[in-house]
């Protein structure tokens, strides 16, 4: 049920985003904002229903750009896998914690999206690495916008932990 | 075996979800596939969140810019209405300035021709044009600025009427249309001569001693003869209008329209002669005829007997100006303005052109016509 929900909120962030970077810079500014709902998988769900959630969520991500498919979704994937890691090995307080997870997830997501575009690319058509620097400042903008998915995250979470049938015992 | 696929059956999902959607687009990289139907169905869920928010995004900045950015609007448009009336008002006075500049540079195209002549050029700074006394304007200039009783006031069009009473600052210029004012003149076409005397009317004045043996016609335009000693010659002073030839009778009767505007006027310039002595000479022109011919160097004297005609031109009329003094009361000297109110018609009609020598013919040659 919850990789579901995902899902659609997932879609509904993904067409927030496009609408209001429509009036917000027109694209001018790049930002993920669905990315950092994987993180907070990788950071609170378990790991089947959090893969399957971040699969989901890649699709998404994938639909959006428009770009090859599977690219997105395997990214997503993989850092799902990165903040399960990151949040085993070290400790993520708090909104700020959250925020440089983001930031360097973001970064290194972007990264190699960029490596593997240019794995497949004809060398005249790939990308380049002078977009690194538009993935830097995408992953600083998704950190600063990723405290308000950290709040609705938890909040849906919350919506579901009503359900637990402990509660009736 | 079960229990081994049991135990890894997280990390194998995990793996294959990993791994699948990696061998896809490595599979679709190269030769990227179409939208399928699902793509599109999810694409399609997400158009109504779009326009939903392009909705409340455009409406709440529609409401932004309607009605809370309205009260910025209504500064601006007013301080836009401020502007705009100072502009106008700038536009008005510029205006003002281009017509005032027009008429100032006629003046001084007047004053460059006349040589003999220093002109003050002065602003009208009120008018009595009151019927039951004189009609009058007063000028900015003064006792301080060279301006003398008597010294002749006029404008580009023609003349305006002569300095009657002078202040250190200001001067009374009494009008060609007071009933005191008498300026000898020519028929411009003809050169017949005659008297312009002031009715009290602004807009219109009488044709006076105009013989009626004269060539005179409707329309004709009156110059000032210069015989008065007062006005150089050959300044428009009116034209002629609605001629009268009686069946007898010694003169043609008529009525002079000025060819100045005595209502608009705003700036005038007062003439100086350029001769030593100036109006003090001028003066006595007015008091007695063998003057007249030093008070105006400039202009030749159209004959010796000028005297009478000067006189006349006095606010007072001769009568006072024989006094050798002003008239406190110009209506009371009104009813002897001109020696043609003598009793004996001869020498009445000798009045204004008696002053023709023999020898002198009764056309001037060189007489200028406005």
């Amino acid at each position: 049920m919850k990789p579901v929900l995902y899902f659609a909120l997932a879609l509904a962030l993904s067409a927030l985003q496009a609408a209001l970077l429509r009036w917000l810079g027109g694209g001018a500014i790049p930002v993920m904002i669905v990315l950092p709902m994987v993180l907070w998988l990788g950071l609170h769900a378990n790991t089947v229903e959090g893969a399957v959630s971040a699969t989901a969520i890649g699709y998404v991500l994938d639909l959006a750009n428009g770009g090859p498919k599977g690219l997105m979704t395997f990214l997503s994937v993989a850092l799902f896998l990165f903040a399960r890691g990151a949040g085993a090995a070290v400790d993520i307080p708090g909104r700020v914690g959250f925020a440089v997870l983001t930031l360097v997830g973001t970064f290194l997501a972007g990264c190699a999206a960029l490596g593997l575009i240019d794995l497949v690319t004809p060398q005249v058509a790939a990308p380049g690495w002078e977009l690194a620097g538009r993935i830097g400042l995408e992953a600083l903008v998704t950190a600063l916008a990723s405290p308000l998915v950290l709040s609705l995250m938890n909040a849906t979470d919350r919506l579901f932990a009503r359900d637990d049938p402990t509660l009736l015992r | 075996m079960f229990s081994l696929l049991k135990r890894f059956r997280d990390l194998a999902l995990v793996a294959a979800l990993l791994l699948v959607p990696l061998g896809v687009y490595f599979a679709h990289a190269r030769r990227p596939s179409e939208r399928s139907r699902l793509d599109r169905f999810f694409i399609v869920l997400t158009a109504p969140v779009e326009r939903g928010v392009a909705f409340v995004i455009g409406g709440a900045l529609d409401g932004w810019r309607g009605y809370v950015g309205l009260r910025g609007a209504h500064e601006r448009a007013q301080q836009l209405s401020r502007r705009v009336n100072e502009l106008e008002l700038e536009q008005r006075d510029k205006v003002r300035l281009e017509a005032e500049n027009e008429r100032l540079r006629v003046l001084l195209g007047f004053a460059e021709s006349e040589p003999g002549f220093e002109v003050v050029g002065a602003r009208v700074i009120g008018v009595r044009l009151d019927a039951k006394g004189l009609q009058l304007v007063r000028i900015d200039r003064g006792a301080d600025d060279g301006v003398e009783k008597l010294m002749p006031v006029v404008v580009a069009r023609g003349v305006v009427g002569r300095v009657h009473a002078v202040t250190s600052s200001t001067a009374d210029v009494l009008l060609l249309t007071d009933l005191n004012s008498s300026i000898a003149v020519r028929v411009a076409r003809s050169r017949a001569r005659a008297n312009v005397r002031g009715t009290g009317d602004p807009d219109v004045c009488r044709l006076d001693y105009a013989l009626r043996s004269d060539d005179l016609q409707d329309a004709d335009e009156l110059v000032t003869s210069g015989t008065d000693g007062i006005f150089p010659r050959g300044l428009a002073v009116g034209r002629v209008e609605n001629l009268k030839k009686a069946g007898q009778g010694l003169y043609q009767k008529a009525d002079v329209i000025p060819a100045v505007d005595v209502t608009k006027l705003e700036e005038v310039l007062v003439l100086r002669s350029r001769a030593a002595g100036g109006r003090d000479e001028s003066a006595a022109v007015a008091q007695s005829g063998p003057a007249v011919e030093r008070s105006a160097p400039a202009r030749p004297p159209a004959g010796s007997a000028a005297a009478p005609a000067a006189a006349s031109a006095t606010p007072s009329g001769s009568h006072a100006a024989t006094n050798g003094a002003t008239a406190p009361n110009p209506r009371a000297v009104t009813s002897a303005p001109h020696p043609a109110a003598t009793p004996s018609p001869r020498a009445t009609t000798s009045a204004p052109h008696d002053t023709r020598t023999a020898a002198q013919p009764r056309r001037e040659a060189g007489s200028r016509v406005p």
